[in-house]
C-alpha cells in the first residue's frame, strides 16, 4: 500500500525537536541532581543519570521501532494491546509491594510500571471504539462503553493503589468532550423522565466535563481566599473584604465585562438568550462559592485539616505537609536567575531535603537551579509541545488519528499540571512523574512511545484515506 | 454543534493553567522572601545562636546566679577523614568501643522520619549537619583536647554556656535546668531537641523571662555546605538578646548561713519581710549544692543519689510539709475571738486540765499571758465561744454558723489555698469547714465538742511553714500582708506588679497589740517558752511550738518576728522531731534574725551547739 519511504519524510520536526530538547533538559536536571562526585561520568551505570541515559537511549531505540512498523497496526491491534496491558496490571497486583503499592513488574531497579502503558493502550483503544461511531449513534450505550474502557484500568490500578495514575485517566474525559461523546444521553433520561418534558440536548450535559472542571476551580478559589482578609484601598476610607466577599466581587466583573463585550459583538436575538445563560451563571456560581464556603465550615475538623493542608491554608511543615513544604521551599528560593546548575542546596540527593526529588519532584531542582527564567523557558516549551499536538490532532484525516493526538495532550497537561502544581502547593502530593525529566525507566519508556506513535501516526496522516 | 470549536476550550483550560502557575511561580521565586528563608532554615543555612540566660541577682545584688562557658565538641560525619577512632576515643579518655556506641547514639537520637506519600521511613540525621560528640565539656578538659583536633578531620568545637551558683546554695529555690521534653518542643517552636529548660523553681517559673531572644543568622554556602558568606549582607540576620537580670528579694547570706546552721538536720527555715511580702530565704534541710544539677552528665550522676537520699534533700518542706501548726494558732484564734467580740484583751480563763491537757503555770489572765504561758483550756473555752454563738437554737446549727464565720476568718488569712505567686509546688494546706466536717460527721452531726482540737491547732487543720511564716508576717504588719514572692523586678522596670497588691485580714489592727505583747512576753519575760531567742538589742516577738508527729519524736517549731516596734523580719523555723520547740528552733530562729539585722552573730556558743548538732538525721545511706 505505501511506498517504501525514508524514515524521517512526513515528521514533524518541531515536535520531534521539543521533544528532544526535553529530554536532554531533563537528563542535564538528573546529572545535577544525583551527582556524585566519585563518578562524574555521564555514562556511569552505577548513578542515576547513567541509568536515566540509557534509558533515554533505549527509549529512542522503541521510537525506532515504532517508526519502522506500519502505523495501521494500532488501530488493527488496539484490542489485543489493551488486553494485553490488562493482564499486566492484573498480574502486578500479586507482585510484592513496594512503599505499600503492587505497581511493580520485575526485580530491583528494572522493574517496569504496566499503569504506565496502560495509559497508550487505553489512549489506543479509546481511540478506534470513538472514531467508529457516527453522531447519531451516540447514546447511553456507547457513552458507557466509552466510559468503561476508561473505568476498567482505574479500577485495576487503584487496587494498587495508585491514586495519582488514577488521577491521570480522568484526562481522557477531555477528550471524549472534544469528541462530542458527552453525558447528555445519560443526562437526558433523567430529564425526559419528567413528564412534558423532551429536550434533544441539554447544555449541561453536553458541556459537563468544562463545567465539572470550573465548579471545581471555583470551589477552590472560595476556599482558598475564605480565610484571608484584603484591606482595599477605596478612595478615601479602605475597604476590608473577606475572601468570599472577593469571589463574589470577581464573577460580577466577570459579569460585567461578559454584557460589555456581549453589547458590542452580538445580534439583539443571541443576546437576550445569552444574557438569561449568563444570569443564571453568575446565580449559580454565586450559589456555589456560597455554599462551599458554609459547607466547609459545617465539616468535621480533621476533614477541615486535610483541605486546608492541600490548598495549603494550613502549615505542617514536618508532619503531612513535609514533601510539599520543602519542594515549595525549593522552588521558592530560586530566585530570578536561579543558584545555578549543581547548585541546589536544598533539593539535591545529596542533602536530601526533598525527598524523591530526582523522580516526583525533579521539578525542584531544575527551578531552584535555573529560577523564573528556567521555569519560564521550562512552560514555553510545554506550551509549544502541548499545542503543536493539538495542531497535529486537528489536521489529522483520520478521526483515530486525532482522538489519539488529544489522548496524548491531555494525558501531558494532566502530568505536567499535576506534577507541577504538587511542588508549588496547587495541587495535593500524589506521586506523577513529570514527562521526560523524572528519572524512571517506565515513564520515560511510556512517555517516548507515546510521542513517536503519534509522530509516526502523523507521518503517515496522507496514507490513510478514511 | 461545531465540535473543533471545543479545541478552543481545551486551549483556554491550558493556557490559564499556564498563566495561573507562572504568576504563582513568579511570586513564590521573586517577589515572596519566606521560601528562600524557609530554604535556608531547612538546608541548615542559618544558624541558630543561643544567648546566655538572664543573670539572678539577690536583694543585696550579689549575683547567685551566673553563667560559666562550656564546650561541646562537635561533629560533621560528611567531612570526617580517616577517623583513628583509638586515638579519638584516648584524647577523650573513653574506650573505642564507647566512641562506636555515640556514634550509632547520635544516628538513632535523632529519629525517623515516616514520609506518607512514599512510605519510605528516612532518618532524620543528615551527614552534612554538625551534631554534639561530647556535651557540657569544662574549659580545663577542652583545653588539652583542642590542641590535637586538627588531627581529627570532621570534628571542632563550640562554646556554650552552662548555669554556674556561685554561693552553692538555695537549690530549692532556684530550680535547676534540663533537656526539654518532645512535647515541649511540640507546644512551644523556640525549643529544639537538646535544648535546656528550666525544670523546678525559679528557673522554671521565670523559663520565659530568662531564656532570653534567640538570634539567626544566614549563610551562604555552597552545595556542598561550606559557608561562604553571610546572606544578603546580614539583612535577615536577627541578633541574639541575653534576657535582664532577675531581682530577687532573697538574701543569699542569708539563706547560706540558714543551710549551715540546719546542716545534719531535717527541717526548714521560712523568713519573709512582712513589709514587702519577699521571701528572705527559704531554707529547705538537709539542702544541697544547685550545681550538682548542672549540666546532662550531673544530673544523671547526682539526681539519683539525691532522690535516693534517705533525709528526702529532693522534698520541698517549706511548700509541702503540711503540719498541724499547733500553738502558733492560739495567736490567730486569739485576734478572730477578740474581732468577734466573744473575749477581750483582758479575758481570763482558768486552767482547767479536764478540758484539754496543759503543763503547769499561772493562771492566764488576759491574752497577752495566754500566748506566754501557751495556755490549751484558755484556747479551748476561747475558741467554744466563737464557734458556738448562741445564735441558733441547735447546738449543732450554731457550731456550723461559728465555723463558717471562722473559716471566713481564717481564709483571709491566705490559708487553706495555694498563694498566687512564683513559688511553684505550694501544697493548699487543710482549713475544714462545714462541708468538711458533714463529710465526715454527716450534716447537723458535730459540733464544738467533735472538732475541738483546732482550737489550739491540732486535728484536722493542717498548714505548710510558708503560710506559717505568713501568718507571723501578718502579725507584724498589724493586719496585712503582700504575697510572698521570690522575685522582686525583672530589668529596670521596676518591682513585679502582680505582687503589689495588700491583701487585709479580717482583724482589726487594735486586736493585734495584745497578740504582741504575748509573743514579747513569750521571749523576753521569766516564765517564757521562748527565751533561747533572746537577743540583747534586738526584741524579738515570738511564739514557741510543738508538732505532734505521730511517728515519732515531736517537730520543734519556732515563729518570731523583730524587731518588735519595726518588723523588719518574720522567720517560722521547723527541727523535724527535735521534740520541744523552745529548745532547738527558738535558738536557730534567734540566729536567722540577728544574722539578717546585724550581719553577724554575737553569741558564738549558741551558733556552735546549733551546727554541731545531728538530729534524726542519717548518714549511713
Amino acid at each position: 500500500m505505501r511506498k517504501q519511504e525514508s524514515l524521517t519524510e512526513h515528521l514533524d520536526w518541531s515536535l520531534f525537536g521539543a521533544l528532544m530538547t526535553m529530554l536532554l533538559m531533563g537528563l542535564a536536571t538528573v546529572y545535577s541532581v544525583a551527582y556524585n562526585e566519585e563518578a562524574p561520568s555521564l555514562f556511569a551505570f552505577s548513578e542515576k543519570y547513567g541509568r536515566q541515559l540509557f534509558w533515554i537511549l533505549f527509549s529512542l531505540f522503541l521510537g525506532l521501532l515504532v517508526f519502522l512498523i506500519d502505523s495501521d497496526i494500532y488501530r488493527r491491534f488496539a484490542i489485543p494491546i489493551y488486553l494485553s496491558t490488562h493482564v499486566l496490571l492484573i498480574v502486578v497486583l500479586f507482585m510484592p509491594a513496594v512503599h505499600g503499592a503492587h505497581a511493580w513488574l520485575g526485580v530491583g531497579s528494572f522493574g517496569v510500571q504496566p499503569a504506565e502503558f496502560a495509559k497508550i493502550s487505553t489512549s489506543l483503544l479509546l481511540a478506534k471504539y470513538i472514531s467508529g461511531l457516527t453522531v447519531k449513534q451516540q447514546n447511553t450505550r456507547t457513552v458507557l462503553t466509552a466510559s468503561s474502557i476508561l473505568l476498567i484500568p482505574m479500577g485495576l490500578i487503584l487496587l494498587q493503589p495508585d491514586a495519582g495514575t488514577f488521577v491521570v485517566f480522568t484526562s481522557f474525559l477531555f477528550v471524549m468532550y472534544r469528541e462530542g461523546l458527552t453525558f447528555d444521553p445519560i443526562l437526558l433520561n433523567f430529564v425526559n423522565a419528567i413528564p412534558g418534558v423532551r429536550y434533544k440536548e441539554t447544555w449541561v450535559g453536553s458541556h459537563f466535563i468544562p463545567i465539572l472542571f470550573a465548579l471545581l476551580f471555583l470551589s477552590v478559589v472560595t476556599l482558598l481566599l475564605d480565610s484571608v482578609v484584603f484591606v482595599m484601598p477605596f478612595f478615601v476610607t479602605e475597604l476590608q473584604l473577606s475572601g468570599s466577599s472577593l469571589v463574589l466581587f470577581g464573577l460580577l466583573l466577570i459579569y460585567v465585562v461578559s454584557w460589555l463585550l456581549m453589547q458590542r459583538f452580538t445580534t439583539r436575538r443571541e443576546r437576550s438568550r445569552m444574557m438569561v445563560v449568563l444570569s443564571l451563571g453568575l446565580i449559580l456560581a454565586g450559589g456555589l462559592s456560597f455554599g462551599v464556603d458554609t459547607g466547609f465550615d459545617m465539616l468535621k475538623k480533621h476533614q477541615k485539616d486535610r483541605i486546608e493542608l492541600v490548598l495549603g491554608l494550613r502549615e505542617d511543615p514536618n508532619g503531612d505537609d513535609y514533601n510539599r513544604n520543602r519542594a515549595m521551599a525549593a522552588v521558592g528560593s530560586g530566585g530570578f536567575l536561579g543558584k545555578g546548575y549543581r547548585e541546589a542546596s536544598v533539593s539535591s540527593m545529596r542533602t536530601n531535603h526533598v525527598p524523591e526529588s530526582e523522580t516526583d519532584f525533579i521539578f525542584c531542582p531544575f527551578a531552584e537551579e535555573w529560577g523564573f527564567v528556567g521555569v519560564l523557558v521550562l512552560f514555553f516549551l510545554y506550551f509549544f509541545m502541548l499545542f503543536r499536538i493539538i495542531i497535529i490532532a486537528e489536521r489529522q484525516r483520520a478521526a483515530f488519528n486525532r482522538i489519539y493526538a488529544y489522548c496524548v495532550a491531555m494525558i501531558l497537561f494532566y502530568h505536567f499540571a499535576i506534577n507541577i502544581g504538587m511542588n508549588i502547593g496547587f495541587a495535593p502530593v500524589i506521586g506523577i512523574p513529570l514527562p521526560f525529566f523524572s528519572y524512571g525507566g517506565s515513564s520515560m519508556m511510556s512517555f517516548s512511545v507515546m510521542m513517536f506513535i503519534l509522530l509516526k501516526l502523523d507521518a503517515q496522516r496522507k496514507d490513510v484515506l478514511r | 454543534m461545531n465540535l473543533e470549536a471545543r479545541r478552543n476550550v481545551i486551549l483556554s483550560f491550558i493556557i490559564l493553567m499556564i498563566s495561573v502557575y507562572l504568576i504563582k511561580l513568579f511570586y513564590m521565586q521573586v517577589i515572596d522572601e519566606t521560601w528562600t528563608l524557609r530554604a535556608q532554615e531547612i538546608a541548615e543555612k542559618r544558624k541558630v545562636i543561643f544567648p546566655p540566660r538572664g543573670v539572678i541577682f539577690d536583694r543585696n545584688d550579689k549575683k547567685i546566679v551566673t553563667n560559666q562557658t562550656y564546650y561541646n565538641l562537635m561533629m560533621v560525619e560528611d567531612s570526617i577523614v580517616d577517623l583513628d577512632t583509638a586515638a579519638l576515643a584516648k584524647l577523650i579518655g573513653w574506650t573505642p568501643k564507647q566512641v562506636h556506641a555515640r556514634f550509632k547514639e547520635i544516628v538513632e537520637g535523632e529519629g525517623t522520619y515516616y514520609n506518607k506519600i512514599t512510605r519510605k521511613r528516612t532518618l532524620n540525621y543528615q551527614k552534612i549537619r554538625a551534631y554534639p560528640f561530647l556535651k557540657e565539656v569544662t574549659l580545663e578538659e577542652m583545653s588539652k583536647i583542642a590542641p590535637h583536633l586538627s588531627n581529627f578531620k570532621g570534628f571542632h568545637y563550640e562554646a556554650t554556656s552552662a548555669r554556674n551558683y556561685p554561693y552553692k546554695s538555695a537549690a530549692n529555690i532556684l530550680g535547676y535546668l534540663s533537656e526539654v521534653y518532645r512535647e515541649e518542643i511540640e507546644e512551644d517552636p523556640f525549643y529544639k531537641p537538646g535544648n535546656n529548660i528550666g525544670r523546678a523553681g525559679i528557673e522554671r517559673f521565670y523559663e520565659k523571662e530568662l531564656r532570653g531572644v534567640k538570634g539567626i543568622k544566614y549563610i551562604v554556602t555552597s552545595a556542598l555546605n561550606n559557608a561562604i558568606e553571610s546572606y544578603a549582607d546580614g539583612k535577615y540576620d536577627t541578633t541574639a538578646h541575653q534576657a535582664p537580670p532577675l531581682k530577687m528579694g532573697m538574701d543569699v547570706e542569708l539563706q547560706s548561713y540558714g543551710e549551715r546552721l540546719m546542716q545534719k538536720k531535717k527541717g526548714c527555715i521560712v523568713a519573709i519581710e512582712p513589709s514587702s511580702g519577699e521571701i528572705l530565704s527559704m531554707v529547705s534541710a538537709p539542702s544541697y549544692d544547685p550545681n550538682l544539677l548542672v549540666g546532662k552528665r550531673n544530673i544523671s550522676a547526682n539526681y539519683p543519689k539525691l532522690a535516693k537520699d534517705l533525709n528526702l534533700p529532693l522534698f520541698p518542706r517549706p511548700l509541702q510539709a503540711e503540719y498541724p501548726p499547733g500553738s502558733i494558732f492560739k495567736l490567730v484564734q486569739s485576734l478572730i475571738a477578740m474581732q468577734e467580740g466573744v473575749i477581750t484583751a483582758t479575758s481570763g480563763f482558768p486552767c482547767d486540765k479536764s478540758l484539754v491537757g496543759c503543763h503547769n503555770h499561772p493562771t492566764a489572765r488576759n491574752i497577752a499571758e495566754a500566748i506566754q504561758y501557751s495556755c490549751n483550756p484558755y484556747y479551748y473555752m476561747a475558741v467554744r465561744r466563737i464557734i458556738q454563738q448562741g445564735v441558733k437554737r441547735s447546738t449543732n446549727a450554731d457550731a456550723e454558723y461559728g465555723l463558717q464565720k471562722w473559716y471566713k476568718y481564717i481564709r483571709s488569712f491566705g490559708l487553706g489555698k495555694i498563694f498566687d505567686t512564683d513559688v511553684s509546688g505550694q501544697r493548699p494546706g487543710l482549713i475544714p469547714n462545714p462541708a468538711f466536717y458533714d463529710k465526715w460527721y454527716g450534716h447537723h452531726a458535730w459540733a464544738f465538742s467533735t472538732i475541738r482540737s483546732i482550737s489550739i491547732g491540732q486535728g484536722e487543720v493542717k498548714l505548710t511553714p510558708l503560710q506559717m511564716a505568713n501568718i507571723v508576717a501578718i502579725i507584724a504588719n498589724k493586719g496585712w500582708y503582700y504575697t510572698p514572692h521570690f522575685v522582686r523586678s525583672i530589668g529596670k522596670k521596676g518591682a513585679l506588679a502582680q505582687f503589689n497588691k495588700k491583701h487585709w485580714t479580717m482583724i482589726n489592727y487594735q486586736h493585734f497589740d495584745p497578740v504582741i505583747e504575748g509573743m514579747r512576753r513569750v521571749v523576753n519575760e521569766p516564765g517564757g517558752t521562748g527565751k533561747m531567742a533572746r537577743l540583747n538589742d534586738i526584741l524579738v516577738c515570738g511564739k514557741t511550738g510543738t508538732v505532734q508527729n505521730p511517728h515519732g519524736e515531736d517537730h520543734s517549731v519556732f515563729f518570731a518576728f523583730a524587731p518588735m516596734n519595726k518588723p523588719k523580719i518574720a522567720v517560722a523555723v521547723f527541727v523535724e522531731n527535735a521534740g520541744w520547740g523552745g529548745t532547738w528552733a527558738a535558738p536557730i530562729a534567734s540566729l536567722i534574725i540577728e544574722k539578717y539585722l546585724k550581719g553577724k552573730v554575737s553569741d558564738p556558743d549558741k551558733e556552735k551547739r546549733i551546727l554541731e548538732a545531728q538530729i534524726a538525721f542519717q548518714t549511713a545511706n
